[in-house]
């Protein structure tokens, strides 16, 4: 194991995508060094996931330097339960982005080396500032990849992305700020670590604003009804490494902030608003799902699909127990890679045969029987089928679900069945069915292309399999956060309890 | 003796500027020369001015010349953004005039001679000692201008400036009168004994002469309502020019400015609430300007207002310790960096007479100039205040410095305000990036200014991790 882990897996995608931006490398040689370091990058991340000791509790791989002393702003980076399985997808997912996509110029593979590099300091940011830092500054590679490298309309779908996720963060950045400036005016010294604010326990009005700042921000990410607008045409216009990138982890930064600062100091003001905010994704999943089934382009229907599976993320967040918050993280990780290959797959569809409207497809499963197996696995893996990953994580959150709010639980899952719905539709509408032209225009996945999917396959089917080793390493963290939050908060407990009753 | 050390750096600088003028009235070196002697001088000067600075604990000379000059590490490093700021506006100038008409030799003696009015207003610990030195700065800045007279541009400009300055000088001069009628010393000293002692309203003319006083400090560095000569004033300078008023002028009255308030806080106190409402109108009255232009000096010009409203926040949460002193400065320094580093990639890229100049001039400039786009780019995100640049930290500092200070709104508006200017900034970016190129952008001659803006975008980085003491 390289030493120290964190910064390594920070650092070096970042130090290769800024020098194949500045040397004048070529497009093949620029593919070269991305594939490079994203292979190197999942075979840390599988390392790290093999060394985490779950039961030890805190800070794993912990690295402290004081960047800024007089207030207590450190380079600190560390892993527990809650960010592990994020940062095993975000280091091991990109190979094969790299491998599906050939084509595409040396800003682009630069930009996302840069991309992975900064999602992955946010995962392991461990100080509050140092977590804004990176937080923002990954939405700048994204910014570039789909204004540069999107579909006809991406200038406009570059702007509403910007101005929607700075508008959030630059909210999100007073709330850190009054976090900071409180834990002064408490304990009398200046510290943004993550493992200091987390003793906050904040109530009262102007809590609740904070908490509203973060909300905001976060919201904006995964995305949560109603702040998702943003998201149709930044999905659509992207290209699809950005899409990829969009969807599979960027989108689960936003759900793991709201574990990791949220959660834990605002329990109190956020038992207030939970209910209205487990509402809002419940409504969010209905609401994109069935804005899916009346879609035509394929992007854009897996755009509505993906912000429908965020919206159980969501209602898995507020529920605030321990079933959900497992349930959560489980399906970070389940969400990350079938939603995530499906728009790669997607991709695929679109470069090879330069459409992605429904209706010019039918019959690619006999023009491409391979491609239309893995295609058939990712999509069943995204509608949570017994068996595969989803399902595991979808059941915890709606076991959450119910125990928070048994009026909620029931609307998750039922809306969880128009999922199944525009999905099988899709598939039908495009796989079976007589040949079109623009179909037999489809070429099937190479072998080595086969090979590159495999192991995602093989990991949505066996997490959905043998969920124990997973569930191992992340369950402690997950215990420990829901006690906190159900300790500290009794008062605000006693109110969910309360609802809860009454609902039911 | 010891007064001469801390005046050390004002000397070497004046000297400088009669150096440079002799040199200019004899006409013994070409214009590149003249820039390149004009850059060395400033980077001495720099030097001598951060001798000064370090060598500060070791010598007791806070007050000089009978409390009329005052010297702290603030004013020094003040000093310092000035003098870095006319090294690069000379730097800049020297590209400038390769393409642009209106070069005469004593352009270069007269930005040494603004610097060293910056210097004596950063040192001023008494009113009639900060009207000279604002008005030595003045004077050569309308000078610097002006100096191409063939332009109408310019003639506007400089017109407006003059007559729109020399009132509020006269509105200083009227209102430090008044102050010494009312209270009996021009010190700030002195007024903050008097004032702890009998309250400011015990004087009616003393209250008068304050708010004169504030009028001109208010019009100097843009802020609303006093805010109208400076988008038109600011396109109708010479590139380098602007920039230059832009960092070093801003950084020297805002030094006067938190030199005069915070002596020991009492008058801050008494004109807190009328700059909090200031201040809101300024951030968002100087984005909705921002907004509307399609010429990038005007923008920048409107977003300099933006950051007068930003520093303002600072001094309304400043308390009299050392604190907001560091942010201030910290926030000049950040803002200085990226305006340099704007102003002097445009001065190289704005072609002849400024040809190229409005958002859609630059429409694919990535394509022909990747480096000059990218360079531009961190300059903007740094105004704007994406992490990891400078601007991020700056503006980090100052929300925390509000929030401690427990002017919690204030720091939530000066964010929202953020947002609004996010969009003018992306904008420019995006035209740069996104669009295909119609122009080659030739660029002619030596060319010292893209040095500069290279060494201006990296520092703009480097700077976001200086460890400010707080």
């Amino acid at each position: 194991m390289i030493t120290p882990p964190l910064s390594t897996m920070i650092f070096l995608p970042l130090l290769a995508g800024l020098v194949v931006l500045v040397l004048p490398l070529g497009r093949e040689s620029a593919r070269a060094v991305g594939l490079a370091v994203a292979v190197l990058m999942a075979a840390f991340s599988i390392n790290l996931f093999a060394l985490f000791d779950p039961i030890s509790g805190g800070f794993a791989f912990y690295e402290s330097y004081p960047l800024v002393p007089a207030l207590g702003i450190g380079y600190r980076l560390g892993v527990d339960g809650l960010s592990l399985l994020l940062l095993v997808a975000a280091g091991a997912l990109f190979p094969v982005v790299y491998l599906l996509f050939s084509t595409k110029s040396r800003g682009y593979y630069g930009c996302l080396l840069i991309v992975q590099g900064t999602m992955i300091g946010a995962i392991c940011a461990a100080d509050l500032v140092l977590f804004y830092f990176f937080y923002e500054l990954m939405l700048l590679p994204i910014f570039f990849m789909i204004g540069l490298y999107g579909g006809p309309n991406r200038v406009g779908a570059t702007l509403k992305i910007t101005i929607y996720t700075i508008a959030g963060s630059l909210l999100m950045l007073a709330s850190c700020v009054y976090l900071g400036v409180v834990y002064q005016a408490q304990s009398g010294v200046w510290s943004f670590a993550v493992a200091d604010l987390a003793t906050l326990r904040l109530s009262g009005t102007v809590a609740t604003i904070a908490l509203l700042g973060f909300v905001l921000a976060f919201a904006v990410k995964i995305p949560l009804f109603p702040l998702h607008t943003w998201l149709p045409d930044a999905y659509t216009e992207a290209p699809p490494a950005a899409t990829f990138v969009l969807s599979a982890i960027m989108a689960k930064i936003g759900a793991y902030g709201v574990l990791r600062f949220v959660l834990p100091i605002f329990p109190e003001p956020l038992g207030k608003i939970s209910l209205l905010l487990a509402f809002l994704a419940v409504v969010g999943m209905a609401y994109c799902g069935i804005a899916a089934l009346g879609q035509r382009d394929m992007k854009r229907l897996l755009a509505f699909c993906s912000a429908s599976h965020m919206g159980i993320i969501g209602v898995g967040l507020f529920c605030l127990n321990v079933q959900a918050i497992t349930g959560v993280l489980y399906q970070m990780v389940a969400h990350a890679t079938s939603v995530g290959l499906l728009f790669l797959l997607a991709g695929l569809i679109e470069e090879r045969t330069s459409s992605r409207d429904i209706e010019s497809f039918g019959g690619l499963g006999g023009q491409a029987p391979l491609f239309s197996v893995f295609f058939m696995v990712a999509l069943l893996g995204s509608v949570g089928l017994p068996g595969t990953a989803s399902f595991i994580g979808e059941f915890l959150i709606i076991v959450g679900a119910v125990k928070f709010n048994l009026v909620i639980g029931i609307l998750a899952g039922t809306s969880m069945i128009i999922a199944v719905t525009y999905m099988l539709w899709l598939f039908g509408r495009v796989f079976f069915g007589p040949r079109t032209k623009t179909a037999t225009t489809m070429r099937d996945l190479t072998p080595i292309e086969s090979l590159t999917v495999l192991p995602l396959i093989v990991l949505i089917v066996v997490m959905g399999l043998f969920p124990g080793p997973f569930i191992d390493k992340i369950e402690p963290a997950a215990d420990t956060l829901s006690a906190q939050v159900s300790r500290s908060s009794a008062a605000a407990g006693a109110i969910l309890a309360q609802r809860g009753d009454g609902d039911g | 003796m010891a007064d001469l050390l801390a005046l050390l750096p004002l000397i070497v600088t004046t000297a400088a500027a009669i150096v440079v003028m002799l040199v200019a009235g004899f006409s013994l070196f070409g214009r590149e020369v003249m820039a390149l002697l004009t850059t060395g001088l400033f980077m001495f000067c720099f030097f001598v001015q951060a001798a000064t600075l370090v060598s500060m604990p070791f010598f007791p000379y806070q007050q000089t010349f009978g409390s009329m000059l005052a010297v702290s590490p603030f004013s020094g490093v003040a000093g310092l953004i000035i003098l870095a700021c006319g090294g690069f506006s000379a730097l800049a100038s020297q590209t400038y005039f390769g393409h642009n008409k209106g070069y005469v030799p004593e352009f270069y003696a007269m930005l040494l001679f603004a610097a060293c009015g910056m210097l004596l207003l950063t040192m001023a610990a008494e009113l009639i000692t900060l009207f000279i030195a604002l008005e030595i700065m003045s004077l050569a800045v309308y000078v610097l201008v002006g100096a191409d007279r063939e332009r109408l541009l310019r003639a506007e400009a400089v017109l407006k400036y003059l007559m729109l300055g020399a009132f509020s000088g006269g509105f200083f001069v009227m209102g430090a009168m008044f102050v010494y009628g009312g209270l009996g010393t021009t010190s700030f000293a002195g007024i903050s004994r008097v004032l702890a002692e009998s309250g400011l309203f015990t004087s009616p003319l003393a209250t008068a002469g304050f708010l004169l006083i504030l009028i001109c400090f208010l019009f100097k560095i843009a802020a609303v309502p006093f805010h109208a000569w400076v988008v038109d004033v600011y396109d109708g300078a010479p590139l380098p020019v602007t920039g230059f008023m832009a960092t070093a002028v801003k950084t020297a009255v805002f030094c006067a400015l938190v030199n005069l308030l915070l002596t020991d806080g009492s008058l801050l106190s008494v004109w807190r609430d009328i700059l909090w409402y200031l201040c809101v109108v300024t951030l968002f009255t100087g984005n909705l300007i921002a907004l509307g232009q399609t010429n990038i000096k005007r923008m920048l010009a409107a977003s300099g207002i933006v950051h007068s409203g930003y520093l303002l926040i600072a001094i309304i949460s400043a308390d009299v310790t050392g604190a907001s002193r560091t942010v201030i400065g910290f926030y000049l320094a950040a803002y200085a960096l990226a305006t340099l580093g704007i102003f002097s990639a445009l001065s190289t890229l704005s072609g002849n007479d400024e040809k190229r100049i409005s958002f859609a001039d630059f429409n694919g400039l990535a394509k022909v100039h990747p480096y000059s786009a990218a360079m531009i780019t961190v300059f903007l995100l740094s105004m704007a205040g994406i992490p990891p640049t400078a601007g991020f930290m700056a503006k980090f500092y100052i929300i925390t410095a509000a929030f401690s200070a427990g002017q919690l709104v204030l720091g939530v508006l000066g964010l929202i305000s953020t947002i609004l200017s996010i969009y003018y900034y992306v904008r420019l970016i995006a035209a740069m990036y996104f669009t295909t190129p119609e122009d080659d952008f030739a660029i002619t001659g030596l060319a010292l200014a893209p040095a500069g803006t290279a060494v201006l975008a990296v520092a703009v980085f480097g700077f976001s991790l200086y460890p400010l003491g707080w």
